[in-house]
């Protein structure tokens, strides 16, 4: 017999019923399923069962978020080193990076997975894979500067209030991670705001670096020269060598993640899709039909606002959180498209806030049981009565 | 022939595929009769314990209906009476005894049948114990024989992926379907035949019966999913359905007088290829099953069907019989695998990109999580329903809401239940939101 099994096996009375640490049951079942893909038999029809069960469906967006995170660790250590005049290769980057990240995720995870554990005490039930994603997601959203305490907080308040009161994974309303994220957003504003986002710079320097929504054109410049000026080039953006938030700078790990989950039929294709073109359809809205200031970024062109900030990150692994999402394809659709056209909205009209995507998607969770109902209530109108 | 386009279902390649040959296992220390495999039935036994009987003997009726009786499959003594949980009736056995003898009836010739009145061809397969292999849609109850049903659909195949293929059954008693599809004409004015259209070929001389063809995807063939997609009216929804080899049943039972015993089954086990197997009405399980191990299961169909044991004997709508493994192992990471030759309708596991047959297992593979919206189930359901919603509205008893969504319209094929990531037990929950309604229509 497999040693490990035999661990389990010797110490499963302890952990279940009345054993001595009968609590944390939860925790024990975790950690054993982690290892071993539990197969209880079938004791009703269909008496066979797909292969597909959640901890595969989850483990592959954390599959798929591995370049994000991989390049997000090199990125700030290359941000970091930059912004001292050092030019660092890629494994000098990386290790200045991962002293940066890691902490980070860490905490994430600790903190979140605590929480987790105890409410599955608490209410008895197992602890579900869901929050495998949002550990990760939320660190990605953030800056590295963030101090840490700030992380445990934001991801209590995502997995407490974004999850657990609305009774856990598969009934809230909105998407955990962002919920951390926007409790963060708003209540620490200055840790967020986007002119301290190069790890490893005294305040004093910090003030010469911004990402890039807080770019404008200056004196009847157009924006996208002030962008090239300020080193955020096209070509910059969509590789990611710029500073911003851990996971979203890099334009083509978040294709490469997005591409992963489509081709796999973990996220839906239609939410990806939709959102891209409800973007790329608002910027030549505001492109040629509205008139504004050529240095706003209402005349950077669709290229320009897909690339920059984090609204591939979002809409690849965010708005794709199928809990969340509506759960009919044409809700999909719409659901998407209209992020993608709030995104830049939000990016171009609103003043108070520079990127608009965290908004957008939040916005529309709430929205996404509207669409469902609208499409069941029209389906179901198409239908031949059976009653 | 026309084409019923139906693109979604199961379209795992699946290993254990019969063979065209025939074995014969006719002779069983045992038959019975089983009361486990009819839907509804609240049976009232006719016979005890040592009572002898004649092939085509009632042994109980439906105490719902009174005239809807179930016949003795074999000539003998009745040996035992099983009964389950708060004496649920679970099998009549009998131990036969030397010949066949029949209860015999007047047989009915082709030209009698036109001239016959629909009450008497009623009455004379009611007394055969054959009408209850009509059954009547949505709830799939014994026909109601006062109902005239907007069509009568006949498949052709069984409801398992592996069921006795037509080329085998109905084949060789072309005749005699024929014979059963005028009888059915006595009854509606629409018959609809529907074969897989990869066993069309097999089929020579029952090839000009056919109305329709199904794509070879799992359930395509379910008579159920044959409705939903040939309706076009709510009158519809009460249509009648019926297996090719009941039909057989019934016209050879109306030709000859006595009640057939001869019945066809499939026997599937892993990646074996199995003849078909040629028994009769009732045979004993074990006879049949052939050679299979401790810790395997045996179902009537792996999708649709029950669990039996292998000392219980065949029911009179059952006509394959798989034997699934449990696996007795529980598998190290098996979420981090690659999974080449894991049967799945995702694209999460290495098997997706490779064709080859897959072997199946009586495991869940995986734990119960709540439902993530994922839409799995809705993609894969042959009548476009949204199985995750109505689940809800079931759930919510929102019985109103769930009718609105089509909850009639499930044909129970098992997909959504096979396919969910969630391991949510929605066909379950949708068969148990039918019946709950079905028997409160009836009081």
């Amino acid at each position: 017999m497999n040693p490990l099994k035999k661990i389990f096996d010797l110490s499963e009375p302890h952990f279940t019923g009345s054993g001595r640490f009968g609590k944390l049951e939860p925790l024990f079942d975790a950690t054993k399923t982690f290892f071993f893909l539990p197969s209880t038999a079938n004791r009703v029809m269909p008496f066979i069962r797909d292969n597909l069960d959640l901890k595969r469906y989850m483990s592959f967006v954390l599959v798929a978020l591995l370049p994000v995170v991989l390049y997000g660790i090199y990125n700030t250590g290359f941000q970091a080193g930059f912004a001292r005049n050092e030019n660092l290769g890629l494994v000098p980057a990386f290790i200045l990076g991962s002293r940066f990240v890691l902490p980070i995720i860490l905490v994430s995870y600790v903190v979140g997975f605590s929480w987790e554990i105890l409410f599955a005490v608490i209410r008895k039930h197992k602890i579900s894979e869901g929050f495998l994603v949002t550990g990760i997601l939320f660190p990605l959203t953030l800056p590295a500067t963030i101090p840490l305490w700030q992380v445990a907080l934001g991801i209590s308040f995502g997995v407490v209030l974004g999850k657990e009161v609305f009774g856990g994974t598969g009934r809230n309303i909105f998407n955990p991670a962002l919920t951390a994220r926007a409790f963060v957003f708003f209540s620490y504003p200055v840790s967020m705001s986007g002119n301290v986002w190069v790890a490893g710079l005294s305040p004093v320097d910090a003030l010469s670096s911004a990402t890039a929504l807080a770019v404008t054109g200056a004196d009847g410049g157009s924006i996208t020269t002030a962008l090239s000026q300020a080193g955020f080039t096209l070509s910059n953006l969509f590789w990611g060598s710029v500073p911003g938030s851990i996971g979203e700078t890099s334009a083509l790990c978040c294709l490469l993640g997005g591409a992963f989950l489509i081709i796999t039929r973990i996220a839906n294709y239609r939410i990806i899709a939709g959102g891209i073109a409800g973007l790329a359809a608002t910027a030549l809205l505001f492109l040629y039909l509205v008139p504004g200031t050529q240095g706003g970024w209402g005349h950077a062109g669709p290229l320009y606002h897909l690339c920059a900030g984090g609204f591939l990150f979002g809409i690849c692994f965010m708005a794709t959180d199928p809990v969340s999402a509506p759960g009919t394809n044409p809700g999909r659709w719409v659901f998407g498209f209209l992020i993608g056209s709030l995104t830049v909205v939000i990016r171009v009209v609103n003043p108070a806030f520079v990127e608009g995507t965290m908004l957008a998607i939040l916005f529309m969770n709430v929205f996404a049981p509207l669409f469902d109902h609208v499409v069941v209530q029209y389906k179901s109108s198409k239908r031949i009565p059976n009653v | 022939m026309e084409q019923i386009k139906i693109s979604k279902g199961f379209n795992t390649p699946l290993a254990g595929m019969p063979d065209i040959g025939i074995v014969e296992f006719s002779d069983s220390p045992t038959l019975g009769l089983s009361a486990m495999d009819v839907p509804y039935i609240r049976p009232k036994l006719l016979v005890k314990e040592g009572d002898r009987v004649k092939t085509g003997t009632p042994l109980f009726f439906d105490k719902r209906d009174p005239s809807i009786q179930f016949v003795s499959p074999g000539t003998g003594v009745v040996e035992k009476i099983v009964f389950g949980e708060r004496r649920q009736l679970h099998e009549v056995v009998i131990g036969p005894e030397g010949q066949d003898e029949f209860v015999e009836f007047e047989p009915f010739s082709q030209s009698y049948l036109s001239a016959v009145s629909r009450d008497d061809l009623v009455n004379r397969l009611k007394q055969g114990g054959l009408w209850q292999a009509l059954r009547q849609f949505p709830e799939k109850d014994t026909a109601d024989a006062a109902h005239t049903p907007a069509m009568i659909i006949v498949s052709l195949w069984g409801s398992d992926i592996f069921s006795p293929d037509p080329g085998v059954v109905v084949e060789r008693d072309a005749a005699a379907f024929e014979f059963g599809l005028e009888v059915l004409k006595r009854f509606t004015d629409r018959v609809v035949v529907t074969v897989k259209a990869g066993s069309l070929d097999r089929l020579p001389r029952v090839k000009p019966l056919i109305t329709h063809t199904v794509p070879d995807i799992y359930p395509a063939w379910n008579p159920g999913a044959v409705l939903y997609h040939l309706k076009k009216d709510s009158r519809e929804n009460s249509s009648w359905c019926i297996a090719a080899d009941h039909l057989i049943m019934a016209a050879k039972f109306l030709m000859t007088g006595c009640y057939p015993t001869e019945k066809i089954i499939t026997v599937t086990r892993g990646r074996e290829h199995r003849p078909h197997v040629l028994t009769r009405q009732g045979a004993r399980l074990e006879r049949v099953l052939g050679d299979f191990k401790e810790g395997e299961i045996v179902t009537t169909g792996r999708f649709d069907g029950r669990k039996v044991e292998p000392e219980s004997h065949l029911g009179f709508f059952d006509n394959t019989l798989n034997i699934v493994a449990t696996p007795d192992q529980d598998e190290m990471f098996g979420f981090l695998r690659p999974g080449k030759a894991k049967a799945t309708a995702s694209r999460a596991f290495l098997s997706c990109l490779f064709s080859e047959p897959k072997e199946t297992d009586a495991s869940l593979h995986g734990e119960l999580r709540p439902c993530i919206n994922c839409s799995y189930c809705e993609n894969i359901c042959p009548n476009d329903l949204m199985p995750s919603f109505i689940m809800k509205e079931l759930l919510s008893d929102g019985i109103e809401d769930a009718l609105a969504c089509g909850l009639l319209d499930c044909c129970q094929c098992g997909l959504c239940s096979y396919v969910c990531p969630s391991k949510i037990e929605l066909a379950r929950i949708l068969a148990d939101g039918m019946d709950a309604l079905y028997k409160d229509k009836q009081g």
